[in-house]
This record gives C-alpha cells, structure tokens and sequence, in this order.
C-alpha cells in the first residue's frame, strides 16, 4: 500500500510541475494563459487520458496486447468526416464532419460486429480493422485530390492540439468533456467485468455476466470518446498503446487499478509531449512525432531493466 | 549475340528519330507554337500577352481570363495527366515550381521542352513576362506590358513608404493555424503595399504559427483566407482585445480577391493598390 501512496504522490507531483510549466513559459499575459493556454491543457490533458484508458480497456477487451484506441476503425471514420469537411471549406465545422464520421462508422462496425444476435469478440476486431481500412483509403484519396489542403490533413492525420476554440465552441466542448467524463466513471465501474470476461466468454457467463451486452455497451462507450478526441485533437498515436503497458510494468493485474493509472499517466505523458513539441523547435511540430519519439526509448528501457 | 545487334540497331533508329523530331521542333518555333500551361499565372499573362491561341492545354486551376476555358484540360495543379500532355505534342510546357517539380523532370525525359517559371518575389514578375514574351514569341508585348507594371509597382511603393505602416496578419488556413512570412509573394505584396506583416520570418513561406503569437503581435489588420467569418474570428477565445478585431478591419476573400495578391500576374498591380487603400485608410483614423 505505502509504495502505492508514494506513487501516487509522485505522479501529482510530476502533474503540477508540467501544468506550470505548460501554463507560464515564456513571457505571457493573464490573457494569453486564460484563454489560449487553459483551453490547450484541457484538450490535451483530456485526450491523452481517454486514450490512454480506452487504450487499457481494448487490450483487456479483445485480449490483444496490439489493441489501441483506433483499432476499431473509429478513428478513421471520424478524421475522414473532418478531413472531409476540412477541404471543402467547411472549416469551422471539421469537429462536426468528425461527430458525424464517427457515429457512421460506428454503426458500420456494430453491424459487421453482429452474427446471429452475438456480439464476437474477433469479428469486432476484424470488422473494426476492415472498415478502418476502407476510411483510410478515402483519407488518401482526398489527400491526392486536394493537395493544395496538404496542412489540413496532416494536421488531423498526426494530431493537432491547438484546436482554435471560439466562445460557444468551448462551452459546448465542455460539455462534451462533462459527458466523457461521466462514460470514463462507467469504464471504471465494467472493469471488473471485464477482467473476468478475459477469462473467456464462457467462464465469464458461468459467473452471471451478461457478455454480449457488456462487449456492446464498452464498444458503443469507447467510440464515443475516440470521436470526440479525433474530432478536436485529430489522431494521436502511441499514448493509447504504450501507456497502458508501461502502467503494467509497475501494476501487473487488475484493471480498476490499471484503468485509473492508465488515465492519470496518459494525461501527464500527452501533456509532456505537447509541452516539447511547442517549445522544442521554432516550428510546432505535429505531437503525433513527439509521443513515438519521447515513448520508444522510454518503453525499450522499461522492457530491457525488468 | 545477334538479338543484341538488333536491338542496339532500333535504339539507334529511336535516337535518331527523336533528334530528327527535335530538329523539327525546333524549326516550328516562332509560327504555331504549341504551348500547355501548367501554372495559374503562367496562363494569364500570356493571356494577357494576347496568345491564348497557342494554348493547347492547360490545368482546372488555369481559369482566368475566360478565355481560356476554351482550352482543353490535363488536369489539376497537383494531378496532371501526363498521357494527355503527351499526346498534345507541345513545343513547350510552362510549370510552377514545387508540387509539378516531379512533372517536369518526366516531361524533360520524354524530350518535352518544359520551362519552369516560380515568382517568389514582387520584382520577380516584370522579369517573367519579358521571360515569357521572349519563349513564345511575344517579346514586343512583353516589354510594354513589363515596363508598365514595374512602374505601377514603383508608384505604389514610393506613396506606402510615406504612410503609418499597419501590422497585417494573413491566415491561410485555420486548422491548423497558418500564415505566410515576408519572404512569400504574398508577404511581399503587402510588405510593398505598407504594410508590416507580423511573421516577417517562419521556417518555409507558408508556415504553421501558434495562436498566441498572432495574439501578443496586436495586428491592425487581419487578412482571412480561411474560411472564418468576422463573428467566427471575434469570438476566437482570447482575441477579442486584437486591434483588428476590436476596430472590424478584417478582411475576407470577397474584400480581397486572393488571386490579386497571391500570385503573380499582371493583376497583382491591382491587389498592390487595393492593399495600400485598405493600409492608407488606417493612417487617417
């Protein structure tokens, strides 16, 4: 318990450091922190947190220590909608052309998901791969089409946390993060369920759980928060793989406790990340770059010392 | 042994048709040229060198003047149909720069003449149309229309340097954020133009900024080529207290026309005057 206490202490320590960090660099004005920089670390802080943790929930899920959050097409889906949106001059609305690419997918891969009324696991995943496949396809299709718009895509395609917020857009973004917020409680509460269903599936109902109904309601909640991430922040890669098993390393099992470290280092990671890649060059480099590059070594050193 | 002779006999008999070929090219010039054009500007200062006839092809994004919607299309700026270009069997082939960097050194190889033309800067573009002129035997028009437009640039820069010099932010795109610098065309048209362009130096013409920084540079004028509306621009979290905000004095493509200051044709002398409209007016508030 105590090393436990310890790392916790260290973690909201590390936080508060970064958080300062992130605010106050440079010379700013209250202004610039309130309302450029706060929305920024809110944005971050909330994406790297649900990725992460979707991240822990999809690898226990489908038991594949490969699964992340854009395994399931979703994310594919909804940076097509925004992309999409994004070159025909629909710029403001590239969050909604996201919602909107997301739930189409979403419903693409429910169906595909389905086989006589059972929810199976590796048709999820396969049906997931596939139409994430056939979006990515599309993404590069606009992308040959409509060269010219080469930024708006990259910037989707390899993350982009600088989202410019006007007044109503953030209100409702929180709001968003309100809901999110409230799904992330229930993801913590199925953890349970979820360690016994890696067991298998009849193992899992000899115990009165209701697997097809809990494997529909983790896909159905999980696409929600990767939507509205790829929607704002476009597509992040590696904290929602990584994150999950560095956490491993130091919790082995039970997904509770993974689930809610995976949360709280994917945040602090992503907010690292954002942190270098504003500050370390003259030009802001894509925070997609930055995670592969600030993980890999960290994770190649975690798995040579253990 | 002998499938090799034979072999290096038809690739004699192909040299020798190619050179014969060029030979003959080259004797074409001067009367019908054949000439496909690639790059925006290119097509409308020949346009305006009054030779739209020798055109034979041209990309979707070649659309002004109107004339040369007559024209048959090889495809888009970024996605040329090189068979179709082929088969035209132009004597000469204007590209821009960059993206059609890659076409042209295909078109070099089949034994295309291809004449790269890439305005970076204001003065860049008297010196292309004389260029021009000269390759497609229009040089008398060229010079007339070359001296005029440098003396209107002249002009422009003489009665700007006099005036109090606004600082101009240009966003290209919104998501992410994107500006140009000075060493852009764009940049160096409202630098002509008196104005004082925020991101006078980026990494590349055309480069990604950071929100804060257009906010801590306080612009008094705002170019938006992004799509944004004046609402959508006022209600940005944290830049209602920019001066180009607070004063209205944001401009749009319809204000604009963006083709008149980001690309160099004989219609930039209009942009440059437009701008220095839009910069004198600040000077008497």
């Amino acid at each position: 318990m105590k090393k436990e206490h310890w790392l916790i202490l260290i973690l909201i320590l590390i936080f508060f450091a970064l958080a300062t960090l992130y605010l106050f660099i440079g010379n700013v004005s209250k202004e610039i922190v309130i309302q450029v920089r706060l929305p920024r670390m809110i944005l971050t802080i909330f994406t790297g947190l649900t990725l992460a943790g979707i991240g822990s929930v999809y690898q226990l899920m489908l038991v594949n220590p490969l699964a992340e959050p854009y395994i399931l097409g979703i994310s594919s889906g909804s940076a097509f909608g925004a992309i999409l949106f994004g070159v025909l001059g629909l710029t403001l609305l590239m969050p909604v052309g996201g919602f909107i690419g997301a739930v189409l997918t979403l419903i693409i891969v429910w169906r595909l998901a389905q086989k006589k009324g059972s929810f199976d696991r590796s048709r999820l995943l396969i049906a997931g791969v596939i139409v994430g496949m056939f979006f990515s396809a599309g993404i590069s299709l606009i992308m040959y089409l409509f060269q010219k718009d080469t930024m708006i895509i990259l910037g989707t395609l390899m993350g982009n946390l600088g989202h410019i917020f006007t007044e109503n857009e953030w209100h409702f973004f929180l709001f968003l993060f309100a809901i999110s917020i409230i799904i992330l409680g229930r993801l913590y509460f199925r953890s349970t369920a979820l360690d016994i269903m890696s067991g298998g599936d009849i193992y899992a109902g000899s115990v009165g759980i209701d697997v097809q109904k809990v494997r529909k309601e983790l896909f159905l909640l999980t696409s929600i928060l990767v939507g509205i991430t790829v929607s704002y922040a476009g597509i992040i890669g590696f904290v929602g793989l990584i994150i999950p098993h560095i956490v491993r390393f130091f919790i082995p099992s039970g997904q509770k406790k993974i689930f809610l470290y995976s949360l709280i280092t994917g945040g602090i990671f992503l907010l690292c990340c954002d942190l270098i890649a504003k500050n370390i060059a003259v030009i802001e480099l894509p925070v997609g770059i930055i995670t592969s590059a600030v993980g890999c070594p960290f994770f190649i050193w975690l798995l040579l010392k253990k | 042994m002998k499938i090799k002779k034979s072999d290096l006999c038809l690739c004699l008999v192909v040299v020798l048709l190619i050179l014969l070929f060029s030979c003959k090219k080259q004797e074409q010039v001067r009367s019908g040229l054949k000439i496909v054009v690639l790059s925006p500007e290119v097509g409308e200062i020949i346009a305006s060198l009054g030779a739209t006839d020798l055109l034979v092809g041209r990309t979707q994004e070649c659309d002004y003047p109107e004339e040369l919607l007559k024209v048959p299309v090889v495809g888009d700026f970024g996605a040329i149909n090189r068979e179709k270009v082929i088969a035209l069997k132009p004597d000469l082939v204007f590209t821009s720069a960059l993206e059609q960097d890659a076409i042209a050194q295909e078109l070099q190889k089949v034994g295309i003449k291809v004449q790269q033309i890439y305005p970076k800067k204001l003065d860049d573009l008297p010196v292309i149309i004389r260029q021009i002129g000269d390759l497609i035997g229009k040089g008398q028009e060229a010079s007339a229309l070359s001296d005029s437009i440098a003396t209107a640039i002249a002009e422009v820069r003489i009665k700007s340097a006099n005036i109090f010099h606004p600082r101009v932010y240009v966003e290209i795109y919104r998501n992410p954020l994107m500006s140009v610098s000075d060493e852009s065309f764009v940049g160096d048209v409202i630098e002509s133009a008196g104005g004082d362009n925020i991101f006078s130096k980026l990494e590349r013409d055309y480069a990604r900024v950071d929100p804060e920084d257009v906010i801590l540079a306080k612009p008094d004028i705002i170019i938006c080529y992004s799509q944004d509306t004046l609402e959508g621009i006022s209600s940005r979290k944290g830049w209602s207290n920019i001066p180009a905000v607070k004063n209205k004095r944001i401009y749009f493509e319809k204000d604009i026309n963006p083709d008149l200051i980001q690309q160099a044709t004989p219609r930039t002398v209009q942009g440059l005057r437009l701008l220095y409209a839009i910069f004198s007016e600040q000077m008497k508030k």
